[in-house]
This record gives C-alpha cells, structure tokens and sequence, in this order.
C-alpha cells in the first residue's frame, strides 16, 4: 500500500461511520483483553496476537493497535512494522466474506487474472474499493491456496471452488449465499467393529474442494437409507488431485475397489454395487429401482459402477505405479487424525529405536550415510546440519520445522503436513533427540488452515500418549513442541527470515554467518528443517541409510516429491525417485498434455526455478542437473506448460510475485527486481527494444550477484532459464509478436465465418462490445472489448478465436 | 587470529570482527551507506560489496564476518561495477534535486539556498559570514550580473522570482571589518561539477530560458534595506536544492564511483514532505534509501514514539508509527537522528550556519 494511501485511509478511519467501526469503538478493548489473557503479552507473540485481534474484529482498527501498545510492552513502532509487512492483515474494514483469488502458477496458466477480473467486474469492485457496495463481499488475491490441480481456484470463506469459468461468477456467488449449513461432521465408527466394507473418502484439502464433504454425507445417508454395514472412513491424500472427490471401497474380502470423480448421485449405485443390503424389503426396493433406472437412464449404463475393472482403475494405476511411496507411504490408507492407526502402520517404531540408541552421533551418522539433502530447495546435506547443530553448545535448543510453503505452485508440504501430521512429528522427535534439542516449532503459513488443525490435533494426541512432553517412552529424553502461524510473508521460507518472524518482528533475512544452527532463534542454536526432509526421516532410521542411498541418483538419494499441476491431464501430488526424468513424469505418470496442445516447457522451483524446454526434458530430476540447467529443485513445483503459454509471460508473472514478496531490505532485491519487471512488462506490451532485453540481461546478473538472501538471487532464474531456452520469442515480443496468444496487448478476439449467428456471445459480453444481429456473423467492437474471454468460452461453435493485434 | 587477504595483501583479525573492520584498519576505503558504528549492522545498501575469490560470492563486507583464511577482493572492475549499480538503483527511485537551480545557474556557484535559509531564521550574522566567505577573493558579483538566478527562480513559476541579488547586495553591505579579520582563513572555492540529481532530465528550452538575461526590472529594483525586509524576501524561497547536497553520502558516493543520474525515476510512493511542528524535523520520503539507520538508532536509544518501517518490498517506506502523529515522534532525539541519517531524508527546519 502506498503510503499516502496509509495517510488517507488513517483518517478514513477515525471518520467512516460504518458499522464495524461502531463496534470496535465499542468493545474492541474487551475483544483485546481476552486474547491477550491467551496468547500472553510479550512482545514477541506480537503476530499471534494481531491474528486473533483480526479474528474476531476482521481488521485491525488504529485504535485497536493504539490499545494493544497501552496494555502490552509491544511499541508503537514494532506493531505498524510487523503489521504492515505480512500481507495477512488488514488495516481497512473489508466485506462480510472475503473472496480468495488464487494466482499461483498452475492458476495463473489456467486464466486466473482473468477470474480475478470478472470478479471484480461483477461485484463492481475497483481498487478504490474495498467491498462490494453492499458490504457483503471482498476480494482478495493470495498467492496460492495449494489447490493447483482444481486451477483455477477460488475460496469464499471456506469454500473453495475448482475449475472456475469467468462465466461463472454469478453462479458461484448464489451457490455460496444459499448453500445448505455444511453437513455436520460424520463420526467415525468404532475401529473394531466387524463391517462388510470400509469406504474410505479423502478429505485432503483437493478432495475437500472437488466436493468430498457432501460425497461423505451422501454416503452417511444411503447407509442409513438401506442400514448397511460399512465403516466409514476419512483419509488423508491419494495424490490424485486432479480426479477429487476419491472414494475406495475395501470389502471384507480385501478387494479394493477405487472410484474417481465420484458425483452425489453416483454414490448409491457404486455402494451397492459392493455392499449388499441386509434387510429383505430393502433388497427388493433397492432391485427394482436398478431396473427401473436401466431403462430410464443412459446415465445408467455409462455409470462409472458398470465400468470394468481395468478401465476404472487404468488412469490410477498408471499415475500410481511409476511412484516410490517414502514420504507419502500408506497414501490414502491411514486416517489423518488417528493416532492409533499410525501406530498400527508402524509409527513411531523409529523413535522408539533411537530412544535406545545412547549415542546420539550414530543417529546422525545414518542420516548422513543415507545421503538425504535438505528438501526445502537448496539441498544442504541434513546429516551435516544436525551434525553442526548437534555441535552447538546451548541449554535450549530449537528444532524448527518448516512449513511457510510459499511457492506458488507447490502443495508438498501442505499435502504431508495434512495427511502425515504424526510422521512429521517423529521426524521432528528424532531430530530433537539425535541434536540434543528440546523444544520444537512448527511453522505453518496462514493459508494452510487444514494442516495447522491436523497438526494440532495430532500433537495433543501425542502429548495424551507419552510422545510429547517429559521422558518420552519412559526415556530421560524430554521434548515438546508449539505451532506458530506464519501471517503471509513468501520471504518467511528463508531460515533467517523465518526466524526474525518467529520472534515477533519483521520477516527480513540477514546474512549468514552466523548460521541459526549456531545462533537462531532468540539467539539460540536452532535447526530449521522442510517438512518433507523430517518426513523421510522415520523410513531411514526404520529401514538403514542403505536401503535410501540406493534410490536416487550419484548425489541426490532417495525420493521427491512433486505437485504436478498446470497443462497436464492428471495431475496430482507424486513421488518419484530422484533420476526420474521430466518426460517420464509428465507422459507416464501425469498422461500427457491435456486438451491435444503440445508439450512446451516444465516450470520447476517456482519464482526461484525456471523453464525447462520440451527438448531437455530428458534430464534426470536432480539437485545438480537441475541448477546447472539453470532452473531449481525449489520446494518442488512442477508446473507443464504447452504451447498458449508464453515464456514472457511466464517470466512477468514470476517477476511480478518475487517483485511483491521481496522484504524490501536490501538494494537489488528491492529496487533490481522492479526494474526488471518493468522492463518485461514493457516487453509483454511490445514497447521494449533488443537493447532493453540486453539490459534485463545485465539486469539479472547483478541481481543474482548482490541480493541478500536466497529470494532475491534466485529471483533472476525465470528470466534467465527464458532467454537461455527461449530468446527467439522474447525477440518477437519486441516487434509486438506473441506466439502463445497470451499478451493482453498484443492479442484482440476476432469472430470467423464459423459464426452461426448465436447470439450468446453478444449475451455474455459484460461490455456491450458484441452487437446482438441474430442469425448474422457477430462482430466485436474493438474499442469496447475487455479481452475477458467470455465470449469465447460460452461459443458453442468455436468461432471466437484470439490473433495477433496487428493481424 | 583469523588470517584475511584484502587484495592480496594479509591481515590479521580477531574473532567476531568484520571484512569492513578489517578494511578500516589497514587503511582500505570501503565506500558504504547503511553502516554506522556502534549500531547493529542490516547490509541492507550494499555499496560495500566485495567479492570472496574463493567462492566468487558478492558479499556486504559490513555484515561479513571474517572467516579464518578468506581472501577478498575490494577493487577490481567487479566489485567496482557492483557498487555502482547498487548506487544507480538507489538513485532510480531518489526523486530529488541535489541543487537548486539558482545556484546551478550562479556563475559565480553562490550559495543562495544557504543565504535564504539563514536570512528566514533571523540569522543575519550567518548570512554575513557566508557571503563574507564568498566575496572575499574577489568582490560581490552581483552588481553587474544579468541575474540568471532570478530567471531560474522557481518562484518565478507561481508570482514573482525571489529578489536574490537585492539581499546579496544587502548582505554584502552589512559586512564590516570586524567580520574580515576574524575569518580571514576562510577559503572560498567555486563548486566544483559534482554529480547532481535531477528530477526529470533539464529540457534544451528550459536551460535557455535560465540564461537569458533577467528582464523584469521591477525586481531587479524590490529593494531590502533591512533586515526585516530581507527576511520576508526570503520566506518566498522554496527551497528546492537538499538541505544535505555537501554532506549527502549518496551524493559523495556517486561522485567517488563516477556515477551519472539514472534516466527514469521509480516511483514507489509519492513525494511528501512531512514535518514536525514540535521538533521542526523534516521528513522527505523521496529522498529516503530505506537503511534503516533511523530505525536502528531509535530504538538503540529507547525513543519512543520512534520512525519505523512501514509495508514490504518496493513500497516500503520510514514513517512515524500508524497509531501516532508524524508531530509526536521523536520528541528529544532529532538532531542525532538526523545526523545519521546519510542523505537529506531526515533533516531540520533550523539552519546550520557553521559552513
């Protein structure tokens, strides 16, 4: 926010006499005092108390800050800075629900901008306003919801939408205003119980928002409707993302039987098909409305209960069967939540073994032995991190777990962290007690609500049972850990920046030495792991360095994980071994390009990877392989580009995100960053020349060269990887040419003669640009057109096609 | 001891101490912005970078540690280059002008920003002294002068230019022997060209118009004849040079490293001038680099309320604290706040007439 905008809007309001003033005047000191009695009032728990204040009274007030300074020892100073730098706050009152766009990459490619656009242009919202005239809805973009398979997403409130169209806006506002009350949570049944079949429905988030809540009580009804003996049952993610809502039916022969897709009313027909009803009459109604149906309904005989086997389940054992299943073992089988079934799967076994295990340095020698490299993007070895942190001398020492997944385009962590909260946990356990550390900290980003719930219901079952707290197993060994809520700052993934967050102020790196390992949080020593590294951990002590060390490829062993998203036909959650090549995860696992475009370019690693063009995709996924192509592991994003997507583009809207996330501390991040994004953007809208594109090249170099942290000289990498890969098109671009078609200003919609004389165009044109002449060949007035890409999606013939501006 | 090579030559360094301690000690220059002794160190300007041959790592050497066996390279062309873009980049968004266009035009370079300053605040004895310091060598010009000063005016624009010549005149009057004897080691050089920043490049019609010869005579004739006249002349000033144009680090820098004013100027937020009418501090967030220095030093010095950082990234500014008024911040400290300040974003309304 600029800051005369600050300067208005603070007078603003201390003016406005809107309602969620008047009850903040009213009884925002009592709201501040009853979060202040929970969270405490140290200055460091300054973020956490902002995100309840926010909570409770959906923005923060001037005066409510101005309190929380007189009642705490928090100054006025550090409150605007730290409220001010992470973008979950608000210092402007918003609408009564908030809209989530989502622009992360695999929804930027899918045509996010323009649902952000229509949105807007239906709620009459402007960037003069911030709610919709009556108050009722606000519109925000966030980085990534992690729901990249469902692109483009968008969340109200907590419902999340997939696959939206810019023609559905109005459709998805009525189904939000008048949705049911959501389903009450279905029990689980007893565990024990004898049943005839287990039904098991992910509610990972995907699944959640391709519609499982409503598949689970659908299901909760025909059960009661035909009193059938089946056990119901909430897990974790399958990976298969892009096929949500996922149910698989277990009968007590031990047949599985899995079924994608599923729709409300297919739900009766695939149970009964497995399970048998057990009440006569039942039997009877339950044959004669099959009969009935098959003679009503084609629906019937398509169903997806009638299909064979092979058929059914050929997509899913494809994307299945090239994975190596380490991190994400027992996908889709193990409930989330339960503590008991972990156990059963085997859980904990590794704790349990190094708590036996005296000497604390054999348990960092195996993971050292094993090979395994930090996940988080840059690789550093992680036995040699515990072993430095190990070294440490400290009374108190952190193990900090790192979840602020912030790429956009990467779900990893949040799909581990949703689904496995109990590894995560015994990875972070057998940190604890390999180092000699004693306390743990989760960081989760705020946008990741279903992770920070699971792992907190997990902790408390851990602490009921012994895992947490003092002598663990009965061990002298002691160790606890808390959750902290990242508050939206991209830049809180970087170890040092993670830090200063955690202490309550602003989430800006500084250089390194000192490593946290030996002087971290509250200047203590601290060992800040990804998710996904403490997830492999419990598989490695269990199975040996060994048998880890021979996945993978000569320096980077065993497997990763990867969110497939983008251009792809199936898309999903994947973990290969490392080796794998890009062709073989894009055509075996992910099935090709989707809707016959072709294969262009993988995008890797996010705003700190890069491109990789079709013509390398041979090269074996690796730490190495992947820097030396110019591109990152990163977190582990793996976005398919094909050919309507622009490389210039691409790069502008990397750009336009690190642009935005830098911390704005040091030089060349701040200011080197700006310029080289307006230099693309120039280029996205043809006004830049050959020299400018020499210039963004000088540009990258020195940026890559002076920036502080990793942010920022990886920032350059999608512009780099582009003119390494792609110079020829960042060359048309100068002479006003985008041969994607995707360049806002260098493209215009044109009707062919395949026009039929519709009409629905012209309907559907928010602008009045299309005359209504039914029965003629329509015509777009150029003058008028806002490039929404209505009209083309609702042309029933195909006719609207977009060209060249100049054409 | 820890055993560094600066351009290959050794040192010695104890534990703790930094490449830029190091740099000090043995006499090497290090240009740098954000650093100032005694303050936690941010390397957030980065014209201190050197380069570790080792790795090939650009690094801020006021934050580096010095690790046992490094060997830096403080001035090859690399490292040169560095700094100097990391100069062009701060100056792409410093929407400032070092000097008024008075004394840009003065053939003489007389410092007329300076005398209205003094002249506005009473300080009729700093303004003799500047002009003593001036006139000295040759005489007061003005007499004979076509008055480019006044056509430059920027006054000129809204009602009248400001009658410059008039007070120089005035001024020069009011000199007397007394003044002569007790600064007569006062050196008076013209300014030398230094780099100089411009909002928007100077337009061939307009540097014309500044040479022309002053033509209005009703102005040459606006007559000060005392004291009290002369300082509501003054008060027309607008003063559009930078109350730091000779102390500016950003401006010495950019002098040392040969750097020219970029083209087009970022904007990251719109020019404001703020000031404190309690403390008379001046705050212009056009010139600001965003170091942090302000930041640091408050909060070293437990003043509350205190200037601190406001938004992220691009658009991240110093400001007073959003709970409070830019008048209640930093009731007592000003001046050591503005002194460490190390270009003319923070300053005070009162002149310095120690010149």
């Amino acid at each position: 926010m600029h800051f005369e905008e600050l300067k208005i809007n603070r007078s603003d309001i201390l003016t406005t006499n809107c309602d969620c003033e008047k009850t903040s005047q009213v009884d925002f000191t009592k709201v501040i005092d009853e979060v202040l009695a929970n969270t405490g009032r140290e200055p460091e728990k300054v973020i956490l108390i902002l995100q309840e204040v926010q909570k409770r009274l959906n923005w923060l007030p001037s005066d409510a800050l101005k309190y929380i300074c007189k009642v705490t020892d928090i100054t006025p100073g550090q409150i605007s800075g730290v409220s001010t730098f992470y973008s979950q706050f608000r210092h402007l009152p918003v609408g009564e629900h908030t809209i989530k766009i989502c622009a992360g990459t695999a929804c930027h490619v899918k045509g996010s901008p323009l649902i952000s656009d229509a949105f807007k242009r239906v709620l009459k919202i402007d960037d003069t306003k911030n709610a919709s005239a009556d108050n009722l809805f606000s519109i925000e973009e966030v980085a990534c919801l992690g729901c990249c398979t469902l692109a483009p997403v968008v969340q109200i409130d907590g419902k999340t939408y997939g696959h939206v169209k810019t023609t559905q806006v109005d459709e998805i506002i009525y189904d939000f205003l008048h949705q049911g009350k959501m389903s009450t949570m279905i029990q689980e049944q007893d565990g024990n119980k004898e049943v005839d079949a287990e039904i098991r429905v992910g509610i990972g988030s995907c699944c959640v928002a391709g519609g499982s809540k409503e598949i689970l009580s659908e299901i909760f009804e025909v059960k009661e409707r035909y009193n059938l003996n089946i056990r119901l049952k909430q897990v974790g993610c399958v990976g298969v993302c892009n096929q949500t809502p996922l149910m698989e039916i277990v009968t007590k022969d031990g047949i599985h039987s899995r079924y994608t897709k599923v729709s409300k009313p297919q739900v009766e027909e695939i149970l009964l098909k497995h399970v048998k009803p057990r009440k006569l009459n039942k039997k009877i109604r339950y044959k004669i409305n099959d009969l009935v149906d098959t003679f009503l309904s084609e629906d019937k005989l398509t169903g997806q209960a009638n299909l064979p086997v092979e058929l059914r389940e050929k997509y899913l054992n494809n994307f299945l069967n090239h994975q190596v299943h380490i991190a994400t073992k027992n996908n889709g089988e193990l409930s989330p939540e339960s503590y008991d079934e972990y156990c059963l799967s085997g859980g904990f076994e590794a704790l349990n073994k190094c708590l036996k295990e005296p000497d604390h340095d054999s348990i960092i020698k195996i993971i050292l032995e094993s090979g395994l490299r930090g996940r988080g993007g840059a690789g550093f070895p992680t036995g040699k991190k515990w072993d430095i942190f190990s070294n440490s001398k400290g009374e108190t020492k952190y193990v900090v777990c790192n979840g602020d997944e912030g790429d956009p385009g990467a779900f990893m962590d949040r799909m581990l962290l949703e689904t496995f909260p109990y590894r995560v946990i015994e990875g972070m356990l057998i940190a604890g007690y390999a180092t000699g550390a004693s306390e743990g900290i989760f960081y989760i980003r705020a946008e990741y609500p279903l992770a920070v719930t699971r792992v907190r219901i997990a902790l408390k079952a851990c602490r009921v049972n012994g895992i947490l707290g003092k002598n663990i197993f009965g061990s002298t060994f002691s160790f606890d850990i808390n959750i902290f809520e990242g508050a939206g700052a991209f830049v809180c993934g970087e170890e040092t920046a993670l830090i200063s967050s955690l202490e309550g102020k602003r989430g800006t790196p500084h250089l390194r030495p000192p490593y946290p390992a030996v002087k971290g949080y509250k200047g203590k020593p601290t060992l800040v792991n990804n998710v996904e590294t403490l997830t492999l951990v419990p598989w490695i002590i269990t199975n040996g360095a060994d048998p880890f060390s021979s996945i993978g490829t000569d320096k980077s062993k065993g497997t990763k994980v990867f969110a497939l998203a983008g251009k792809i036909s199936k898309g999903g959650l994947i973990e290969v071994p490392m080796g794998t090549t890009i062709r073989q995860i894009v055509e075996n696992i992910g099935d090709g390009v989707a809707d016959g475009n072709t294969f262009k370019a993988v995008q890797i690693g996010g705003p700190s990877g890069g491109c990789i063009p079709e013509s390398q995709a041979d090269i074996a996924i690796d730490y190495e392989e992947l820097t030396r192509m110019g591109a990152m592991m990163g977190s582990g994003g793996m976005v398919v580009l094909d050919n309507t997507d622009c490389m210039v583009d691409m790069a502008k809207y990397f750009l336009t995100f690190t642009h935005k996330q830098s911390c704005g501390k040091c030089t060349f991040c701040r200011i080197g960053t700006k310029q080289m994004l307006n230099i693309i953007t120039a280029l996205s809208e043809g006004r830049a020349t050959l020299e400018d594109i020499s210039e963004l090249e000088r540009l990258c170099k020195f940026v890559k060269d002076g920036s502080l942290c990793g942010l920022g000289k990886t920032a350059p990498n999608p512009v780099l990887t582009g003119l390494k890969y792609f110079r020829e098109e960042y060359e048309e671009h100068t002479r006003g040419f985008c041969r994607a078609n995707k360049c806002q200003s260098l493209i215009k919609y044109n009707i062919n003669d395949d026009c039929t004389g519709c009409t629905k165009c012209s309907q559907e044109c928010p602008v009045k640009a299309i005359p209504f002449r039914p029965y003629e060949k329509h015509e777009i007035d150029q003058t008028l057109c806002t490039k929404c890409d209505n009209c083309r999606i609702v042309c029933p013939e195909k006719a609207i096609e977009i060209i060249n501006i100049n054409a | 001891m820890l055993k560094i090579k600066i351009d290959n030559i050794s040192y010695k360094a104890g534990d703790g101490q930094t490449i830029m301690d190091v740099a000090k000690g043995a006499g090497i220059h290090i240009p740098s912005l954000c650093y100032s002794d005694g303050l936690p160190h941010y390397s957030s300007c980065m014209v201190c970078m050197v380069k570790d041959k080792r790795s090939g790592n650009f690094i801020p050497s006021c934050s580096a540690l010095v690790l046992d066996g490094m060997d830096i390279d403080s001035s090859s062309e690399d490292v040169l280059a560095i700094r100097k873009k990391s100069i062009e980049l701060l100056l792409s968004e410093h929407r400032a002008e070092c000097e008024a266009q008075c004394k840009v035009v003065c053939p003489q370079g007389y410092n007329i920003p300076l005398m209205n300053r003094l002249l506005s605040a009473n300080d009729l004895d700093g303004a003799i002294k500047l002009s003593l310091s001036q006139t000295r060598s040759s005489g007061l010009k003005c007499f004979d002068c076509k008055g480019y000063c006044e056509n430059a005016c920027r006054r000129k624009k809204i009602d009248l230019p400001i009658s410059i010549r008039n007070m120089q005149i005035f001024i020069y009057g009011q000199i007397n022997q007394d003044f002569a004897a007790v600064d007569s080691d006062l050196p008076y050089e013209k300014p030398s060209k230094r780099f100089s920043s411009r909002i928007g490049p100077v337009e061939p019609g307009e540097l014309k118009e500044w040479l022309k010869e002053s033509k209005n005579d009703s102005i040459r004739f606006r007559e000060i004849l005392n004291m009290e006249s002369a300082a509501l002349e003054s008060e027309s000033c607008m003063h559009c040079d930078c109350r730091s144009a000779d102390e500016c680090k950003l401006r010495l820098i950019a002098d040392e490293l040969e750097v020219k004013d970029p083209k087009g100027k970022l904007v990251n937020s719109p020019i404001q001038k703020k000031i404190n009418i309690n403390t008379g501090l001046i705050f212009e967030n056009a010139k600001c680099i965003k170091c942090g220095l302000c930041v640091r030093l408050c909060e070293e010095l437990k003043e509350e309320p205190a200037l601190c950082f406001i938004n992220r990234g691009f658009v991240s500014i110093i400001s007073e604290p959003l709970t409070e008024e830019f008048d209640n911040v930093l009731k007592n400290r000003s001046k050591e706040v503005v002194d460490i300040c190390p270009t003319g974003a923070l300053s005070l309304r009162t002149p310095s007439s120690d010149f």
